[in-house]
Order: C-alpha cells, then sequence, then structure tokens
C-alpha cells in the first residue's frame, strides 16, 4: 500500500497541482499580510475601541433600517455580540499580530478558499487517468482495484493535510515579516451563540489563542478531509478532468451561494456545503440554517464522506474499463 | 501446456452482442495472432482477458489463475498493452517503469534489464512526451515485460514503427517465445507481420472467431497451381471443371507434382504456356475471403 501510496504521489507532484496550490496560497496570503500590514500602521495613530464602537454603532442602525435578509440579520446580530463582548472586557479582538493572523487563516480560507484548492488537487485523481488512457495499465497490475483506490483516497487525504499545514506554515511565514509576533498566549473567546434577538455569554468561553488556533484546523481539517473524500467520488464518476472538476467546484461554489441567499429553504442545512465552514461556526459565526450545531455539522460531513466513499469504491471495483 | 485459455467468451451490452462464445488457448513459447476487422470484437476481447472488462458469459483462464477469482495471480503472469500504449506523459520513462515496477515489487535493475531490451535506456530520463509513437510503443513493451511474465499481450505492437522498428520488435517478439518460452498473444492489422511473426492465428469478425489454425494450414489449406496461358478459354477446356479462371490467369486444385503432364497437354493442343507456378494464396487473401472482403482496422 505504501508503494501504491508513493506511486500516487509521484503522479500529483509530477502534475505540478500542488505547486499550484501552494503558489496561490502564497499570493493570496502574501496580499492578505500586506493589507494587515497597512492596518498595523494605521493603527498606531487610531482608537481601536472608537473603532469598534463605531462598527457596533452602524450595524445597529442598518439593523434598526430593517428590511434585512434573515439570515443576514442573524449575522449581523451575533457580531454586534461578539463586539460588545470585546469591548466590555478591553480586548482588541483584531489587533494584527502573527499568532491572529495564522488563526484567521484557518476561517476565512476554510470558508471558500481551502475546498476549492483541496478539489483542485483531487478532484480528477481517476478520471485523469481514464482521459490519459493510463488506467489500462493501471488496473492491469496484480493489484486488485480497492487497493489502487484506497491509495489515492488515502494520497488525497494526506496531500489535503499537506495543503492546511502549508497553508498555516506560508501564513506564518508571510506575516511575520510584517507583523509582530508575540500574541501566542492572548485570551480568545468562542462559543457565542445566538439566542432570539441577543447573543448568549454564558456559553462563551476564554482559551488562549494557541489552543483557540489548534481547534480551529483540527476542524477545519475534518472539513478538508470530507472535501477530499467527495472529490474523489466526482472523479470515479466523470470520465474527463474537466468534467470532474468542473461539477466539484461548482458544487462548492453553488452551495455556498444556495445557503446565503436562500435561507428559507432549510434542506439546505443538509448539503455538505452548509456544513463546511467548521470554524467559522465554532468561533460563533451563526450557521445559516437553524438547528446547525458543530456536533451536527460534524455529523453530517461524515455521513456525506462515508457515503461518497462507498459509492467510489463500489463504482470503482465492479465497473467495465471502456476506452 | 496452455498459458492462456479463453472459454466460451460473450460480452452483450445492452441488446447488442459484441463478442460471441470466443474460444482460443494459447501454448507456452507460441506466438498467437488476434485478426480482425475494426468493430470486430477484438478490443472488447482484449480487454476481457486483461480483467478490464467482465464477461457477460465464459472465463479466462491465465497460467491455471481465473481472471475473475484469482486476479492478481493471474495478473502476475502477463504484461500487455491494451489499444495504444498510453503512459504517463508528464513522467519520464525511468519514473513511468519505476511506478509500474513498484506495483509488482521488483527492484530497480528490472528496469535497467527491460529499457535494454527495448533500446531505450539512452532516453530514459526525458519526459514521454517527448518521445515519438515508436519510442512509446516500446516503452509500453519494456513496461509489459517488468516482472518475467510468462504472457505478453500486445495490441497493435507494429502501430507507429518504421519497417526497421517493426521489424525490430518481431525479433525481440520471437526472441522471447524461443529463449524465454514467453507465450505472445498479438493482434494486428498487418497481415503480412503476423505471416512473419504468428505461429498461429485466429481471425475474429463480427464478434466470433471465423478461422483458427497454424499460418501455414490457413494458407495451404486452399493450395492450387497457377498457369498463365495465350488462350485461357481453351486451356480452361482442356483442364477440365475444377479450373478456375481468374483474371489473366487460371487457377487449379492439384500438387505441383500433377502439373508436368496437364503442361504437356496444353503445349500439345497448341496452346502456349508462359508460367507454371504454385499459387500461394496470402494470408490477406484468406483474410478478406473469410470477413467477406471488409477492409481490416
Amino acid at each position: 500500500m505504501l508503494a501504491l501510496m508513493q506511486n500516487e504521489t509521484l503522479k500529483l507532484l509530477r502534475r505540478r497541482r500542488f505547486a499550484i496550490v501552494l503558489s496561490i496560497l502564497t499570493a493570496i496570503l502574501l496580499i492578505v499580510a500586506y493589507s494587515q500590514y497597512r492596518i498595523l500602521r494605521d493603527n498606531a495613530r487610531h482608537n481601536w475601541r472608537a473603532d469598534l464602537q463605531e462598527r457596533v454603532a452602524r450595524a445597529e442602525n442598518a439593523l434598526r433600517r430593517g428590511r434585512m435578509n434573515p439570515s443576514w440579520a442573524r449575522s449581523v446580530r451575533a457580531e454586534i455580540g461578539r463586539l460588545q463582548f470585546y469591548l466590555d472586557h478591553d480586548i482588541d479582538p483584531e489587533k494584527p499580530n502573527v499568532p491572529r493572523f495564522v488563526r484567521t487563516f484557518a476561517n476565512v480560507a476554510g470558508f471558500l478558499l481551502l475546498p476549492l484548492l483541496v478539489s483542485v488537487l483531487g478532484s480528477d485523481i481517476v478520471s485523469a487517468e481514464h482521459a490519459e488512457g493510463t488506467d489500462k495499465l493501471l488496473l492491469t497490475r496484480p493489484v486488485r482495484r480497492w487497493k489502487i483506490l484506497a491509495a489515492k483516497l488515502g494520497t488525497l487525504w494526506m496531500f489535503a493535510t499537506l495543503t492546511l499545514l502549508c497553508g498555516a506554515v506560508i501564513s506564518f511565514i508571510v506575516s511575520s515579516a510584517v507583523l509582530p509576533m508575540h500574541g501566542w498566549t492572548e485570551p480568545t473567546f468562542n462559543g457565542f451563540q445566538l439566542a432570539k434577538n441577543a447573543v448568549r455569554l454564558d456559553t462563551v468561553r476564554q482559551l488562549p489563542l494557541w489552543r483557540d488556533a489548534l481547534i480551529a484546523y483540527g476542524l477545519e481539517w475534518y472539513a478538508l478531509i470530507a472535501v477530499a473524500s467527495i472529490a474523489l467520488m466526482l472523479s470515479v464518476l466523470f470520465r474527463s478532468s474537466a468534467a470532474s472538476i468542473g461539477t466539484m467546484l461548482a458544487a462548492l461554489i453553488g452551495g455556498t451561494i444556495l445557503t446565503r441567499i436562500s435561507p428559507d429553504w432549510t434542506a439546505g442545512k443538509y448539503l455538505f456545503v452548509s456544513a463546511l465552514p467548521l470554524a467559522d461556526y465554532y468561533t460563533g459565526e451563526p450557521p445559516p440554517y437553524d438547528g446547525m450545531t458543530l456536533t451536527f455539522c460534524l455529523l453530517l460531513l461524515a455521513v456525506w464522506a462515508g457515503s461518497a466513499i462507498l459509492v467510489a469504491f463500489t463504482l470503482f471495483t465492479r465497473r467495465d474499463v471502456f476506452g | 501446456m496452455q498459458t492462456l485459455t479463453a472459454q466460451h467468451l460473450t460480452k452483450v451490452i445492452g441488446t447488442r452482442t459484441i463478442v460471441n462464445d470466443v474460444s482460443f488457448e494459447i501454448e507456452e513459447g507460441e506466438i498467437f495472432g488476434f485478426l480482425g476487422p475494426n468493430g470486430a470484437g477484438k478490443t472488447t476481447t482484449i480487454r476481457m482477458l486483461v480483467g478490464l472488462i467482465k464477461p457477460t458469459a465464459g472465463r479466462v483462464v491465465i497460467c491455471g489463475h481465473d481472471v475473475r477469482h484469482d486476479f492478481e495471480k493471474a495478473m502476475r503472469c502477463i504484461g500487455c498493452i491494451v489499444e495504444t500504449p498510453d503512459l504517463y506523459r508528464f513522467m519520464s520513462g525511468r519514473e513511468n517503469l519505476t511506478h509500474f515496477a513498484r506495483m509488482l515489487g521488483v527492484d530497480g535493475s528490472e528496469i535497467e534489464r527491460v529499457a535494454e531490451l527495448v533500446n531505450l535506456s539512452h532516453r530514459l530520463d526525458q519526459r514521454v512526451g517527448t518521445y515519438s509513437l515508436g519510442m512509446r510503443q516500446r516503452l509500453g513493451i519494456a513496461q509489459a515485460l517488468l516482472g518475467h511474465p510468462k504472457l505478453l499481450i500486445l495490441d497493435e505492437p507494429a502501430n507507429g514503427l518504421d519497417p526497421a522498428g517493426i521489424r525490430e520488435i518481431r525479433e525481440l517478439l520471437r526472441s522471447l517465445a524461443r529463449e524465454h518460452a514467453m507465450s505472445v498473444f498479438v493482434s494486428s492489422h498487418l497481415l503480412a507481420e503476423i505471416e512473419l511473426t504468428c505461429d498461429r492465428v485466429a481471425i475474429i469478425h463480427k464478434g466470433r472467431i471465423l478461422r483458427e489454425g497454424t499460418v501455414r494450414e490457413l494458407i495451404s489449406s486452399q493450395r492450387a497451381m497457377e498457369f498463365r496461358v495465350n488462350d485461357i478459354e481453351r486451356a480452361a477446356e482442356i483442364l477440365g471443371d475444377t479450373a478456375v479462371i481468374d483474371h489473366d490467369r487460371l487457377l487449379l486444385p492439384i500438387e505441383e507434382t500433377a502439373a508436368p503432364p496437364l503442361v504437356a497437354a496444353l503445349t500439345g493442343a497448341g496452346i502456349d504456356v508462359y508460367r507454371v507456378a504454385p499459387n500461394k494464396q496470402t494470408l490477406e487473401e484468406m483474410f478478406l475471403e473469410a470477413t467477406g472482403g471488409e477492409t481490416v482496422d
């Protein structure tokens, strides 16, 4: 199995997919780090308390004016509660420093960027072999088909993990060039929950930043493993790289848009994309639909990933390979 | 001992029967040719032999192992190229061979050995994308030879090769069969090539095997003497009912030794005889006759 995974790794690297993913990550992080650096410079003159207060006031005004999409309104209310909480405790939640930059990467990139990158890596891991005709050789060697697919899945999981780790490392390197390094033990607050129209504060937990970051990364990793598993299924279902990658990207982007624009369609909470921003929900961003607790999201993703793997293996091990 | 046995292979897709009750055997050290026009079911049959397609009925046994129930053992006995020699173009020849060697669990010295055999050692570190079709064909054969298989299954191995390359491959296959007792299954549309390379041939058409036998048997099953004369009509009368007029020649189903008296009879009747020769039917003529004149491939 190790030899098979070595093979898959070799092919993935030689296709230069991973290089592309790393370049995209670096480019985006450079831009974000630069903008953070600008904020840092401006903040030297500004008062963060005044900024936060202004933002709370503006959000409250927007709420009062009404005519707001209900899911958007919930999001705004949660935001107000959170900001107010930080104001009350006299903590600047957005002070630019390296630890917070690295921590925030899990939330921001986990929302869409990392799932997209993992899809680009893996959505054609099987269909490309078919399109290039190499499956005829791959599947006539003395290795059973399920082992070949298992090696592909294992390799995808490995690269999904690597993508996340590289994201963390690159965000660390990039931000350490322009932002202050200290802050790993700064307190963070999470577990904000929206009840009716106010944010509940009794569920809020305080954690040092490094532990908070570990949890966020752990959740994001879980989500990416699920994305990789679904990508594997699509790569088995389709016969060309373009079709499988395209479908995966459309599902991710389309699903994300859908959960934002039609919060009334409650069946949307069973889409895997609704559950993907795990790190966001953990921090306190209200999920788009009621009843989407963290446990629900974790289970939902497990069911999606499990079914995807089942479909992929059933099809792959049984089907006829035509030209 | 049979290296490969195909028993009553049938593949039905929807209502179409693509391969219909195909059976044949390949002996140890034998080069077996598989001929058929395009859409005859050649490739489907090959895909069933190597386990890519599950037969609707029938089974394939390779070196005593059933392909469906003992897939790993059966595949360990073969090396193959199905249709085109598609390898990973974005990797070098050596990386490709390493990839497949890992799947077999054979070591790096095997890679040098097979590259040497197909004369590709000097280009092994270049990307396969830069190879010519002939080189890819040779790399495909090198890949198939990894791990000393007992049976090579090659689909159109002469494709994309120049005459020198074809000859090289033919000699390679012959020496593999002779010296290593390796069996070879070759499909080809180059009839002359099959005639030169193969010991036995099966002709498949519309999913069925029409003829099967040694190349010599198939060709000599219709032996005849050919006569060229100045008055073909009269000569036909003299030679009797079995004589057949074929354009400017007369064909008579007799042995060589029976010819001289007939020549005497013809000259006696005042007919000029220009040539008398055994009419060697080529595999091509036999093939066209068997398949009803449809073009090959």
